[in-house]
């Protein structure tokens, strides 16, 4: 039996929705499969008010043995450093949150806002926001760069926006189920398992990025989303087209440009107007390439690329 | 269409295509849009060439320019774009390598452009 402890701070609650969506496996077998005691989870915890905070206090204390300590959600610092924005249970949460992942064996921050500060720290970060262990790329954040929970691991991250329901609770089993060891994490934090290969593996319309056909508009089923509807699937890690959601589909398959969601720096340009679901561009040129291409190399694969494209890369293929 | 600077086509400019080519550019096929384009450079059609777009928002002002003219305004979708009937720059920028090209259609598939080109042609709006 692993206790399972979840919290949210600076959160939209999405990757808690995200959660209760999982499958493979879903969060009924975290309990009744894999051994894990959900002590309390925004969602789904019975207790109310002082029987919350009882719970706290006794993983703190250790009368109840902190396996697991899951945060979903940014930890708010505002105003001037003190988190009385995000109070909970009578205190700031991150004092909750310092105190509970001092006390855990593993602790695993779940969603961009925890892993990186997502949305809500792009400036001006008016919450004054910051993930678990990193702000940004920027290694840190509330837990400190030197941070390791019990287990001798660093936080878990998990990123996404949300995270997908299958990253999360896989994850949790092999962390409740002693497999713990199996997981080498990259250098963000992020098990490699997932994190290691692109979006774009995958994609359906990998061959309209081979031959340099773009999408130009959206609703059509030709063409790559990277040239101009600003996709960053080439160089985003994550397996969103290999673990598909909803197990039917992606975004690029459906024709929606990735964002880049599991990389620190999301959300790219601070969403500055014209940066979002455009490639940006210096004298024709993308700014970012896919990873690994510099702008010489990129150059020529257009040309050769370009001058053999077949025919049918220009048609309307049904991509889903 | 409204918004535009560029004034619609008036009905001798109309006229005046339907005269030559037998119909204005909007219902022109392929190779009949390619002769629009070559007579009018050939009787000294002159484009705005640069500044070339630098920037995501100097690009984006472009496209707000074409977007509200009509398939019919040829020479004002020319003029805005900056076409070229050459390659364009020491390194030679043009159609062929442009991500907006369908090298078997021989189709600008800018949405706001939509026209019939050559691989050796070239315009401002070239993105690879």
């Amino acid at each position: 039996m692993a206790n399972l402890l979840w919290l949210q701070g600076g959160a939209c609650s999405g990757n808690t929705m995200s959660f209760l969506n999982a499958e493979e496996p879903s969060a009924c077998d975290l309990v009744t499969d894999f051994g894990i005691n959900i002590l309390w989870q925004p969602s789904l915890g019975l207790e109310l008010g002082d029987n919350v905070k009882t719970i706290l206090q006794k993983c703190i204390s250790g009368e109840i043995k902190l396996d697991i300590f899951v945060f979903e959600g940014t930890v708010v610092n505002a105003p001037n450093g003190t988190g009385e924005w995000n109070r909970f249970c009578g205190r700031p949460m991150k004092e909750w949150v310092k105190e509970l992942s001092a006390a855990a064996q593993f602790v695993v921050a779940i969603g961009d806002c925890a892993t990186y500060g997502g949305i809500p720290a792009m400036a001006p970060n008016p919450s004054e926001s910051v993930g678990m262990q990193f702000m940004k790329r920027a290694k840190g954040g509330s837990l400190g760069a030197g941070f390791v929970a019990k287990s001798g691991l660093p936080v878990i991250n998990i990123p996404g926006c949300p995270a997908h329901p299958d990253w999360v609770t896989q994850i949790l089993v092999a962390v409740a189920t002693g497999r713990a060891g199996d997981l080498t994490l990259d250098e963000f934090h992020r098990p490699k398992t997932f994190f290691s290969s692109f979006t774009q593996t995958g994609c359906t319309r990998n061959m309209h990025f081979a031959y340099k056909v773009s999408t130009t508009a959206f609703g059509q089923r030709k063409g790559c989303l990277f040239y101009d509807l600003g996709c960053r699937g080439p160089m985003t890690h994550s397996p969103c087209n290999r673990i598909l959601w909803n197990r039917h589909s992606s975004k690029t398959r459906a024709g929606m440009p990735c964002l880049g969601c599991t990389e620190p720096e999301f959300p790219f340009f601070d969403l500055a107007p014209g940066t979002v679901f455009k490639t940006q561009t210096v004298m024709g040129v993308p700014k970012d390439m896919p990873t690994g291409v510099d702008k010489t190399g990129y150059i020529k694969l257009t040309a050769a690329a370009k001058g053999m494209a077949p025919a049918w890369a220009e048609k309307d293929i049904f991509v889903v | 269409m409204t918004g535009s600077a560029e004034p619609a086509l008036s009905a001798s400019e109309k006229q005046a295509f339907i005269d030559k080519y037998g119909v204005t550019p909007a219902n022109a096929s392929h190779d009949q849009l390619i002769k629009m384009i070559e007579d009018m450079f050939a009787a000294g059609l002159v484009t705005k060439v640069e500044p070339f777009p630098e920037t995501d928002r100097e690009f984006a002002k472009l496209l707000d320019e074409l977007r509200p003219l009509s398939a019919d305004q040829l020479r004002a979708k020319l003029v805005i774009s900056g076409w070229l009937l050459k390659p364009y720059g020491k390194e030679q920028m043009r159609c062929q390598e442009c991500m907006y090209y369908l090298v078997h259609r021989r189709w600008c598939d800018l949405p706001e452009l939509d026209l019939p080109a050559k691989p050796d042609w070239w315009c401002r709006l070239w993105r690879i």
